[in-house]
């Protein structure tokens, strides 16, 4: 503040125009700027699946970044699955438009076809 | 991305696993608080997915998830059918919500500065204490009441802007009353405060009578730091933004680089004064009135100096065509802010007798590498869908060899011209700024 005061700036002193003076003259009273702000709606998960085994999995891309930003790793996840776990069906789509838009479309696909469980990103 | 999973889990009621890199997963927390509301079962890769090549990409799921620790696939299967936790099963609105006094606890003036830096409430210079008296002082500058709510932001409209709380940002700002009705149109009808991973800024641009009320500068270093008015009209909106949206760095402002210009957001005024004929101000060609007085707020990024003088083998307008393929072109929004000398070069000596001839002439002459525009995250992101589902131009865009040549500035009324500058250079800049309609002030009043 000293360094301030000898660049020729220096806060209002208090008292003299500050306005917010309590008892105290060393202690001011300000507004506070904060806005107050509800927390979120808690909503539960859904229940989990017992096993992937023999499910189908959508992978859902919402093309962060592009199209071609993270299909591939949907793709080496798909290729994963293949070697590993060969009972599991897997779907790789992409959202209808940007990763700015909901597809309705395709939740309802997904409702109607009893997909078992999806994995959506890639985000980043 | 977590709007995706919410609705999936919700819709659907199909068990979901959120992927995401690391960037964006450590802002979860925040947003299962204050905008989700659902305990999205995550799994980070690292940080960037998108350019990577193939093998990187196969050796993100052959590695770890970065939440759990665990091997990537693993961590996907038990994101999937892990029963759920208690907490995962909270349902209904938390009690727990915020209050937030009118008043701070009284405290010395030191005391008040750290505290309101320690909130991220300000730019991290020093601010101006707003006490009662120096607000009331502020809210003198309005007929509105100080319990007026001007806009309502953030998720599911929560955070409430009021006139008070306006000019609580004013006066720490440095603002005076009589800039206050300019203020609160900004804070009623601005765009938010950029906030995105990429380093997204404002501008803004004053038109009309007002300008010179309030003593805006609009001639020599308009866009410098020389002028009262312009500075701290410009930083009331950088505190207001930070706090009407609770931006707090790592918490929930992630830009990567950030922005300079977000200090004090471009904020100057056009020199109207100096404008050649034929040349409307920037608020006349967004559909005001000269009499208007009126605020205009861009969105952008990029901005890009001619540095020296102009040429006459290669004018201004050549050179502020070659600059602006440097520019995303998305949306085909760009904005030229020049010097009042480069307006009139281009109307005496070049032929463009409105702002809008000028306009058109760039974006018929625009033309970058089809890989160029798509070589951009931001046109790749938001436009590439458009082009799968044949929309034009973005369809023929996506079909052309990478080489091709294409024009994407399609829109001429996107670009926007503006003059200011004091005539000591017949210089410009070539920025992507994008504008809405111009706010009308005198409603504030």
């Amino acid at each position: 503040m000293a360094a301030l005061a000898s660049a020729g700036w220096a806060p209002p002193a208090i008292g003299q125009g500050s306005g917010g003076k309590t008892a105290d003259p060393q202690l001011i009273t300000v507004l506070n700027p904060a806005i107050a702000s509800r927390m979120a709606e808690r909503m539960p998960l859904g229940p989990r699946i017992d096993t992937l085994e023999g499910k189908t999995i959508y992978m859902v891309d919402i093309q962060w970044g592009g199209p071609e930003a993270a299909y591939s790793v949907y793709a080496e996840m798909q290729a994963w699955f293949s070697r590993n776990m060969r009972s599991v069906k897997t779907v790789i789509r992409r959202t209808s438009s940007s990763m700015f838009a909901d597809d309705p479309g395709l939740i309802k696909e997904i409702a109607a076809k009893k997909v078992d469980a999806v994995i959506v990103g890639i985000a980043g | 991305m977590s709007r995706y999973a919410r609705n999936i889990e919700l819709e659907c009621k199909v068990p979901t696993v959120g992927a995401s890199a690391s960037n964006v997963v450590r802002y979860k927390d925040y947003e299962l608080q204050y905008s989700n509301g659902m305990p999205i079962r995550y799994v980070a890769f690292p940080f960037p997915v998108a350019g990577q090549p193939k093998s990187v990409h196969r050796s993100y799921v052959e590695g770890k998830d970065l939440l759990s620790g665990k091997p990537m696939m693993q961590a996907i299967i038990d994101a999937l059918t892990k029963p759920l936790t208690e907490q995962e099963k909270i349902k209904g609105m938390p009690p727990e919500a915020i209050p937030e006094p009118r008043l701070l606890k009284p405290d010395t003036d030191a005391n008040l500065q750290r505290l309101f830096k320690e909130k991220e409430w300000t730019d991290f210079h020093p601010i101006v204490l707003p006490t009662e008296e120096r607000v009331a002082q502020m809210l003198k500058g309005t007929s509105r009441k100080p319990n007026e709510v001007l806009s309502r932001r953030g998720p599911g409209g929560a955070r409430e802007i009021t006139v008070e709380k306006a000019a609580v940002y004013a006066v720490m700002a440095g603002a005076k009353p009589e800039y206050f009705p300019l203020l609160l149109a900004i804070a009623a009808q601005a765009p938010s405060f950029g906030n995105s991973t990429t380093s997204m800024a404002n501008m803004i641009i004053v038109n009309g009578p007002i300008r010179k009320q309030l003593g805006m500068n609009s001639g020599t270093n308009a866009m410098g730091p020389y002028n009262e008015a312009n500075s701290t009209i410009g930083r009331t909106f950088t505190l207001a933004g930070k706090i009407v949206g609770d931006l707090r760095n790592n918490v929930n402002a992630w830009e990567s680089l950030g922005s300079s210009l977000q200090y004090n957001n471009v904020c100057f005024a056009e020199n109207e004064e100096e404008l050649p004929e034929g040349w409307e101000p920037l608020s006349v060609e967004l559909g005001h009135k000269r009499t208007d007085n009126t605020v205009s707020i861009g969105v952008g990024w990029s901005y890009i100096s001619s540095v020296g003088e102009a040429q006459r083998d290669h004018p201004p307008h050549m050179l502020i065509r070659d600059y602006m393929r440097s520019l995303s072109g998305n949306g085909s929004a760009a904005t030229i802010v020049m010097d009042p000398s480069v307006a009139l070069l281009l109307r005496n000596a070049h032929g463009f007798k409105t702002k809008s001839e000028l306009a058109q002439w760039l974006s018929k002459n625009v033309e970058v590498a089809a890989a160029t525009y798509w070589g951009n995250g931001v046109n790749a992101t938001a436009n590439t869908a458009f082009a799968f589902q044949g929309l034009e131009p973005y369809a023929t865009w996506k079909k052309v060899s990478p080489e091709t040549l294409i024009k994407p500035f399609i829109n001429a009324k996107a670009i926007q011209v503006v003059v200011a500058g004091g005539k000591t250079q017949t210089t410009w800049f070539v920025t992507d700024f994008r504008f809405g309609r111009g706010i009308l002030i005198e409603e504030y009043r």
